[in-house]
């Protein structure tokens, strides 16, 4: 972890209410684990001084990309740099999502911009077959399905309005498909009503599943404690895990949803 | 020119201090930069039995600062001896272990188990922490509780004792002699301000604890009036802190009456706060013409 200083070098709108932004840095930037993530400090706030975390989305030597939704006063503030406005921010932190060696077929299931900390897997693991499912409301929120499909041996997406791809849900496809599938492992990203759902799924088939979480962060190096998620292991035993740095990926079936 | 201070017989390199809660055990930050050139460190409160804290979201980003309620999430005593303690022993910068507990025969307890181990320097004695609901609060609210929580570690504990005064009482000065009449042998102030942060959509508070406490820069008036005050009242060293973001804000303390000061919630804003402080405290210094710190410590004068 190090706190990098970048250059805006693009703020562009991807839909309503989400941009995406290219961060450039002279220094050589290290590898990245797809789910993790940077601490990004909002530009031109005295008043508002909280960094704010975002998944690192896709990563080169020298700059990232981060997809940005507008969800209040920082990521509004974000929102509205410009090429030449300069921005620390600490990464990569985080656990991101580890694959074991048996792991050849991976279930990629994520709701709207929940996809993005999950682009970069396919870098990380060259050798995987990757079956990607995305949901997203109507089809001019539809933004990640040609990255996916870049990479994925097969893709399906879905729209709550039909309006675009398969209507339904994305769980619903994947419960249909695994019996031919045979997923070894499932990653996910989304909502808590999302994740619910997944894991039901995960259950059903006995599937090994994890998520990246998300929470209010502080410090986002592990010293304050504010962005804890409460797991529950299988013998029963509680823990706060530490969101920024024991997460932000955790196992499906130890989370409190 | 010169940035050391000596309180309570124990020598800090320099004046800046990291406040408890916002710097774990110290692990963490050593990661961005070598911690043994700050002047001193403070860890997490530490308790007789391992808590796990309130429920999330334990934080609220508020205007030029933030309010937390972690409720004193932390391994326990034995544990903070067996996994965090062995890594302070290593440490060449002032280690200041904060104790908080629910009872005075806790915080005995903790302050014995910690009093011969070789890592720590002082005690720090957390009676002002608002999100705990039974103990925390009511210890640090009162003059005579405070003087007796104080008077009852103080047989524990072989090393400087620092009290860590709440700024949510009615008189800090009469506080701050409780703490002094107890045996105290220095005491740190502000710890958090009560405050709350509500959600207009949800018409629910943000914090899932209700209430937590404010801090950062919004509050270092409020810290300044307090540790000024509380210098008035006694006559040993007072540890100001309350917002502490630049090399002036430090010597703004100190010249209320501060020895030296602890910095929070700026190493949330940005990881190097600490230690950018120390060189920026260096520059300023040089450029004040200050030859010693601790020429300037209690050098307010009013109108």
């Amino acid at each position: 972890m190090k706190d990098f200083l970048f250059t805006v070098k693009e703020n562009r709108v991807i839909t309503s209410g989400v941009f995406e932004l290219t961060l450039t840095t002279s220094e050589v930037l290290p590898s990245v684990k797809a789910g993790q993530f940077v601490h990004l400090e909002v530009p031109n706030s005295e008043s508002r001084l909280l960094r704010r975390p975002f998944c690192l989305f896709k990563t080169y030597a020298h700059s990232i990309i981060l997809l940005i939704a507008v969800v209040g006063k920082g990521t509004d503030k974000l929102s509205q740099v410009k090429s030449g406005d300069k921005l620390k921010g600490i990464m990569p932190i985080g656990n991101g999502f580890t694959l074991k060696d048996t792991d050849k077929k991976v279930a990629i299931i994520c709701g709207g911009i929940g996809a993005a900390p999950l682009y970069e897997i396919f870098k990380n693991y060259p050798d995987r077959e990757f079956f990607t499912y995305l949901g997203y409301k109507t089809k001019n929120a539809v933004y990640l399905n040609d990255d996916f499909a870049a990479f994925s041996k097969q893709i399906t997406v879905c729209t709550d309005d039909g309006s675009f791809g398969v209507k339904g849900f994305p769980t619903d496809c994947l419960d249909r498909d695994i019996p031919m599938i045979k997923p070894d492992v499932i990653l996910t990203c989304g909502t808590e009503g999302f994740l619910k759902a997944v894991k039901k799924v995960a259950a059903k088939h006995n599937i090994p599943a994890f998520m990246s979480g998300e929470a209010r962060m502080g410090c986002g190096v592990g010293a304050c404690l504010v962005c804890t998620c409460k797991l529950k292991n299988k013998n029963g035993e509680v823990a706060n895990k530490r969101a920024c740095v024991d997460g932000p990926v955790f196992p499906l079936e130890e989370i409190e949803l | 020119m010169k940035m050391n201070v000596k309180i309570c017989g124990v020598d800090f390199k320099n004046p800046v201090i990291t406040a408890s809660g916002t710097f774990g055990f110290g692990k963490e930050y050593s990661e961005f930069y070598d911690i043994n050139e700050l002047g001193g460190i403070c860890t997490k409160g530490v308790t007789l039995e391992p808590r796990l804290g309130n429920d999330t979201p334990r934080i609220a980003e508020t205007y030029g600062g933030l309010l937390n309620s972690v409720g004193l999430q932390n391994p326990g005593v034995d544990k903070f001896i067996e996994h965090d303690l062995p890594f302070l022993e290593g440490l060449k910068t002032v280690v200041i272990a904060n104790i908080a507990g629910k009872t005075l025969d806790d915080y005995c307890e903790v302050a014995e188990k910690l009093s011969d181990k070789k890592g720590i320097d002082f005690l720090e004695l957390n009676i002002s922490c608002p999100n705990v609901k039974a103990g925390g609060m009511a210890f640090g609210i009162l003059p005579c509780s405070v003087e007796e929580v104080t008077k009852a570690v103080k047989k524990f504990s072989k090393k400087p004792l620092m009290v860590k005064l709440s700024p949510n009482v009615s008189s800090i000065a009469d506080n701050a002699r409780a703490a002094e009449n107890g045996g105290a042998d220095c005491i740190s102030l502000i710890n958090t301000v009560t405050g709350m942060a509500i959600d207009y959509k949800t018409r629910k508070p943000i914090l899932k604890n209700n209430i937590g406490g404010l801090s950062g820069p919004a509050i270092k008036p409020i810290a300044l009036r307090m540790v000024y005050e509380a210098a008035r009242a006694v006559k040993i060293p007072i540890i100001g802190l309350g917002g502490i973001m630049t090399a002036e804000d430090i010597l703004e303390f100190m010249i209320a009456g501060a020895s030296a000061v602890q910095v929070g919630s700026a190493n949330i804003f940005n990881p190097c706060a600490a230690i950018n402080l120390v060189n920026e405290l260096t520059n300023l210094l040089k450029s004040c013409k200050i030859d010693k710190i601790d020429e300037i410590i209690g050098t307010l004068e009013l109108n």
